[in-house]
């Protein structure tokens, strides 16, 4: 791609971003846009960040970091050399590697880090980069308990850090439009959102001969993940929480490891309800040997539905009136007509199949944005309003749904948490 | 001015699809649920989509035994199916024979003794045979009630009335077009009689659990467009002669229809034709 045709496609991209996001309603509810679409170029010099885990998800993070006018990778850490030299294709020749985050903390040279690493390891990360003053962009979800999400959030307070969670769905045009288009009551009152994570595989990484299992499937062990919970389920989570404008008051659920019997202490299936205000509700499954239905939430209200991952708004079939109730209705005022019955044609009501109409703007890179956004805002000194606060509850809602499974209890959302 | 009746109705689910009764004026203050019962008594006996009278049934002669038919709905149906093989000419057949060698002539049904049995495994299917019986009996339930002007409704597509038209004079129904449903096909009027529609084409026709109309004996579904209505006095004998009329030939259909009250539309991508008028 020539960095022409870069400049124009980004351009486009983020004119597409802030069309979506524009006027009063949209600009409350995802205030953080407008400061991630305005960011600078570089100018005085790119924001130095320096990556902690690069393993696949760290490596396709440097990969977004480097589309960005304003941020630079200007040092790796990773505690297992084969990910480090994986990485190194992907940042200038010369860029300093390290195998212990303190160590790449001391040299200074950073204005913040990236922590790609095990789920348990986020929190000690953060407060470690904080401490040495540095900014923190962290994967999510925040942390593995709901007390070190709080703990994280404060430590980003008292040392005046931006913290900033990698929620990549709060920067895609397709989900800004959506949001919009919810706001502006094309679908109705939204009173039920339906997401599911499905996939057909083990979730499981070969184990090189010089690491071992607990180490390249931390996601399958308690001590280090929540499984699917922590490690999908949280953006969707935070998808319900911003279209329901609301945290959940409480949740129910049930896990269980139904079909990966492989040793793995986190479930391969999961199934919850979130309860909001007004009897609305989050239903939300996963799970891990059937991918029929994929990654998806259905926004449900009494107009329509959209399906964001598919980039689809459907509105409802209008509902015919049924030929024999508007027979009563005729008798009642006296009008005698024919009664149009539905004949052989007539059916119980099945799934509705229309197409729906696309909800527009497919291309996207949204990852590099949310980078542009926490470039400013390091360079600034201010976090991107809100954003920390829908990624704190997310992973919140992650944990809690977690113990409600554990414990086959509802579980209320907790009074105790950190005020954002 | 006329005084408006009073009214009343209940919808639910039974045979397989959505019941409606409508009532007006007159009868017992739970005559809608006495027919909403009567319904769903002839759904538990004929439905082989869950444990009944029929799938026990089933059991037995798909490995040849000698069944002893104990309940009393499901013996009344074989009787008005017995009984109706002349009419439909033997076109209504509600046995199922994988290889298509045997159907209802190879029953021995002992009416008398409640038995049924066969030499070859078969099995049956009552379909939309159910749905007019279920409507009879429930019509014979709003008349001991004291109904006298009701609309009976199962999926719209079986139709009984009790009575005139509660504002006076017939019931007139518009059947639709099964390719275009905002088109009339044909209006009916009907007083103290049932009606059935069948077709091979339309929404539902496709629809999972729908079964393919066959012609008894022969192994392959009628596949052409066609619809056919018939009124009667009887919703049972009208979802049977419907059913006769849809698996005909032009020959047998010829003998089946009466004028206006049984009828035969070809629906291929023309206007569609009556044939038989």
């Amino acid at each position: 791609m020539t960095d022409k045709f870069f400049d124009l496609t980004r351009r486009t991209f983020l004119d597409r971003v802030l069309m979506a996001s524009a006027g009063g309603v949209m600009a409350t509810a995802t205030p953080w846009v407008a400061m991630a679409a305005g960011a600078e170029t570089a100018g005085a010099g790119k924001v130095r960040l320096g990556v902690i885990g690069t393993g696949d998800r760290g490596r396709a993070l440097i990969q977004n970091i480097a589309k960005t006018r304003n941020c630079m990778v200007a040092a790796l850490c990773d505690t297992y050399a084969p990910n480090l030299a994986k990485a190194r294709q992907w940042v200038a020749a010369g860029t300093p590697e390290f195998s212990d985050h303190r160590a790449m903390l001391d040299t200074r040279g950073l204005d913040a880090v990236v922590i790609a690493t095990p789920l348990h390891r986020h929190a000690q990360h953060t407060f470690d980069a904080m401490d040495a003053g540095l900014h923190v962009w962290c994967e999510k979800a925040m942390a593995r308990t709901i007390a070190d999400c709080g703990a994280m959030v404060e430590r980003a307070r008292t040392r005046g850090k931006v913290l900033q969670i990698g929620h990549q769905r709060m920067f895609h045009p397709t989900y800004l439009n959506a949001l919009r288009r919810v706001k502006a009551g094309e679908i109705g009152p939204v009173t039920q959102i339906r997401a599911s994570w499905h996939r057909n595989n083990a979730w499981r990484r070969p184990v090189p001969a010089d690491s071992d299992d607990r180490r390249i499937n931390w996601r399958l062990y308690r001590e280090s993940s929540a499984g699917l919970m922590t490690e999908l389920a949280t953006h969707q989570l935070q998808v319900g929480n911003w279209f329901l404008d609301a945290v959940p008051t409480r949740v129910i659920g049930s896990g269980s490891i139904c079909f990966w019997k492989d040793g793995r202490e986190v479930y391969d299936h999961v199934a919850l309800i979130y309860e909001y205000a007004g009897g609305r509700k989050v239903i939300y499954t996963s799970l891990l040997n059937n991918a029929r239905y994929g990654c998806e939430e259905q926004v449900q209200g009494s107009k329509g539905t959209i399906e964001p991952e598919l980039g689809r708004i459907y509105q409802e079939v209008p509902h015919r009136a049924l030929a024999l109730q508007r027979m009563q209705a005729d008798v009642k005022r006296g009008h005698k007509r024919t009664i149009p019955i539905g004949g052989a044609t007539w059916f119980p009501e099945l799934p509705v199949t229309t197409p729906g109409e696309s909800l527009g703007w497919g291309e996207y890179d949204e990852t590099m944005l949310q980078f542009e956004g926490f470039g400013e805002a390091v360079r600034k000194g201010k976090a991107l309003p809100g954003l920390l606060q829908q990624a704190y509850y997310a992973s919140v809602a992650s944990l809690l749904g977690e113990q409600a499974m554990d414990k086959g209890e509802a579980m209320t959302w907790p009074t105790s948490l950190v005020t954002v | 001015m006329r005084a408006l009746p009073a009214t009343g109705e209940l919808c639910f689910s039974a045979m397989g699809t959505r019941v409606e009764l409508h009532r007006f004026g007159g009868g017992a203050a739970d005559a809608l649920a006495q027919a909403q019962r009567a319904i769903e008594m002839v759904d538990d006996a004929l439905t082989i989509h869950r444990p009944s009278s029929t799938t026990a049934l089933n059991e037995a002669l798909r490995s040849r035994q000698t069944a002893t038919i104990t309940d009393p709905i499901l013996l009344d149906a074989l009787i008005r199916i017995d009984d109706a093989r002349a009419a439909t000419l033997e076109l209504f057949d509600p046995t199922i024979d994988a290889r298509h060698t045997v159907g209802w002539e190879a029953l021995r049904f002992d009416r008398q003794a409640a038995t049924i049995s066969c030499a070859d495994p078969i099995a049956l299917d009552f379909g939309g045979f159910g749905k007019g019986y279920a409507l009879d009996r429930a019509v014979l339930a709003l008349q001991e009630a004291g109904v006298g002007c009701a609309l009976l409704s199962a999926g719209e597509s079986s139709i009984a009335v009790i009575g005139e038209h509660p504002l006076g004079g017939t019931w007139s129904f518009a059947i639709p077009d099964p390719r275009q449903p905002e088109a009339t096909l044909v209006e009916l009027e009907l007083v103290d009689e049932a009606l059935s529609i069948s077709a091979t084409i339309g929404a539902g026709s496709a629809a999972p659990e729908r079964a393919a109309m066959l012609r008894p004996g022969a192994p392959s579904p009628v596949t052409a467009p066609r619809t056919a209505i018939v009124v009667d006095r009887s919703g049972a004998m009208a979802e049977m002669l419907s059913t006769a009329l849809i698996v005909a030939d032009d020959a047998a259909a010829l003998r089946l229809h009466d004028g206006a009250r049984r009828m035969r539309f070809d629906l291929t991508p023309a206007a569609p034709t009556r044939i038989f008028v």
